[in-house]
């Protein structure tokens, strides 16, 4: 008996005690091996719950926010994500209290006049080393920390590693999360930011119009040369995505061209382990729902809201759909308290999450609101899959 | 009363004020004179750190990567030249947007005092 139970100890602890800076809390197992003689031999199983990182993948288009949605979702976990200090200034990762962000692009095998020379974009597979993305990020998730290079933006080249010692959360963004099948194993959750055109070409006005040099042409060329690219390596990464937040120009006013009112679809796949989709009023129904009426006045165009399940790339999924503006903050609560499933801790967890970062872009719009709950999501996740782990050792000494 | 308006009797306090935009040096300056025994080297040394690139020189490549850019599709607009310059020009215009984010939000003060929460000027009373 007690050999059984070591073997099944002996599983969560496979490899020797790491010796850099441990930040996981050891569960000491004592067992009491009875042997023939009359000594009573120790054997000493450390247990760590927490050895395995969560990870989550991020893929997007560059200018789709994925900025804006790496600071909610470091902030929902508290504390504020900053660059590691005393490292290159110029390093992409972010690192906070629970989480760390990688950059996708610091796995670029070729720097910027390597593409030059080869006559490729960052977008294409040949430019990235998925190899070393497979092999860190797994280490990573085993608890070992990496040396993972750094791909600086601004020189366009490729800088000396910096040390990842592996977090609670590891978030991996960038343009190609999923397009390798074996990393896309490795990730616990993937969500992909689906951006229309017509949509990406106004965020892009408005990053771009302001610098010198650029005009409606070049951001046009810039984006119609990398069209090709992208939907032949990017876009097909969303079938794969857990969670799919697409950004359409609104219904709401006709003939709108100036695309500052949107509508937003959370598109939720059915069936993920630890993810419930979020749902209105009835799950698995079809709603439309207009809160603007009686007990809600809102401004023109108003909101207009709508929930259905639907198939996407041969999936069962729930698509919520937002379409129109926040105003006010009662309307952002009324709408809170009538979403079902949004993980919150307390009512009007949400509301307080999107107006601690109001001066984010997207606050105002189902972008944040989406963006906001699928970081809720995230978290409530993570608590399950801890939950699952220190159950599973106290399962075993049972035994 | 009078140390908050900057003269005082006893010993001149100088006290950072939201309107104060000044460069970078101006957090050595306020310490050096209310701490004077402090010596300057810790100081210097502190705010002697790998500075990211300006966005100045990152607009200049931004443009630069543009005028590439049409030139090598005046040529051939289907090359993979053509593609991987406008790919470039995205590349800088992202880092440029993302430059022009962080300088936009740094408080010379409040950067300092994230560093420094023990330094008299930094110290806050909440109860």
């Amino acid at each position: 008996m007690a050999a059984s139970s070591l073997s099944t100890q002996t599983h969560f602890n496979p490899t020797p005690p790491k010796t850099h800076l441990g930040l996981f809390n050891q569960n000491q197992v004592v067992l009491y091996g009875k042997t023939t003689t009359t000594t009573c031999r120790r054997r000493f199983i450390s247990c760590s719950a927490e050895d395995k990182t969560v990870v989550i993948g991020l893929a997007a288009d560059s200018g789709c926010g994925k900025s804006t949605f790496m600071r909610r979702l470091t902030s929902v976990f508290g504390g504020a994500a900053e660059p590691p200090k005393g490292g290159n200034p110029d390093s992409n990762t972010l690192i906070s209290e629970m989480t760390t962000v990688i950059c996708l692009d610091d796995y670029h095998s070729l720097d910027r006049t390597g593409r030059k020379e080869k006559g490729v974009t960052a977008l294409d597979p040949r430019a990235n080393d998925f190899d070393l993305m497979y092999h860190q990020v797994k280490a990573i998730k085993e608890g070992i920390p990496v040396d993972k290079p750094i791909y600086n933006h601004v020189s366009g080249l490729l800088d000396p590693p910096e040390l990842i010692k592996p977090p609670k959360i590891l978030v991996i963004e960038g343009l190609h999360p999923m397009y390798d099948a074996r990393v896309r194993e490795l990730l616990d959750f993937s969500i992909y930011l689906d951006i229309s055109n017509e949509v990406k070409f106004a965020w892009k006005i408005q990053r771009d119009m302001a610098e010198r040099g650029h005009s409606l042409e070049s951001i046009k060329a810039s984006i119609d040369a990398r069209k090709s690219d992208f939907d032949a390596y990017i876009d097909p990464q969303k079938q794969y995505a857990d969670a799919v937040i697409q950004v359409l120009p609104t219904q709401l006013i006709p003939d709108d061209n100036e695309g500052n009112v949107l509508r937003v679809r959370l598109i939720m796949k059915e069936g993920v382990k630890y993810f419930d989709p979020v749902y209105l009023f009835d799950e698995g129904s079809t709603i439309s729902w207009i809160p603007c009426g009686r007990k809600l006045t809102c401004s023109y165009p108003g909101i207009k809201f709508t929930y259905c399940p639907d198939t996407y790339y041969g999936h069962e999924v729930s698509v919520l759909e937002m379409d129109g503006q926040f105003d006010r903050l009662d309307e952002l609560i009324y709408v809170e308290s009538h979403l079902s499933n949004i993980s919150t801790k307390f009512y009007g967890e949400v509301t307080q999450q999107m107006l601690k970062h109001a001066d984010f872009p997207g606050s105002n719009n189902g972008t944040g609101l989406f963006q906001t709950i699928i970081g809720l999501k995230i978290r409530d996740l993570y608590e399950q899959i801890t939950r699952t782990k220190t159950a599973a050792p106290l399962e075993a000494t049972k035994a | 009363m009078a140390a908050i308006a900057g003269v005082s009797i006893t010993t001149p306090k100088i006290f950072a004020s939201a309107s104060v935009r000044s460069p970078k040096p101006s957090p050595i300056k306020l310490s050096l004179l209310n701490s004077p025994w402090k010596s300057c080297t810790t100081h210097l040394r502190m705010y002697v750190r790998p500075v990211a690139a300006a966005p100045d020189k990152l607009s200049d490549k931004v443009e630069e990567s543009i005028k590439n850019a049409q030139e090598a599709c005046s040529e051939d607009p289907v090359s993979g030249e053509c593609v991987a310059a406008w790919d470039e020009v995205e590349e800088l215009s992202a880092a440029a947007s993302h430059a022009k984010d962080k300088n936009k939000d740094s408080d010379p003060l409040e950067n300092y005092c994230k560093d420094n929460p023990e330094t008299d000027e930094c110290r806050t009373y909440d109860n």
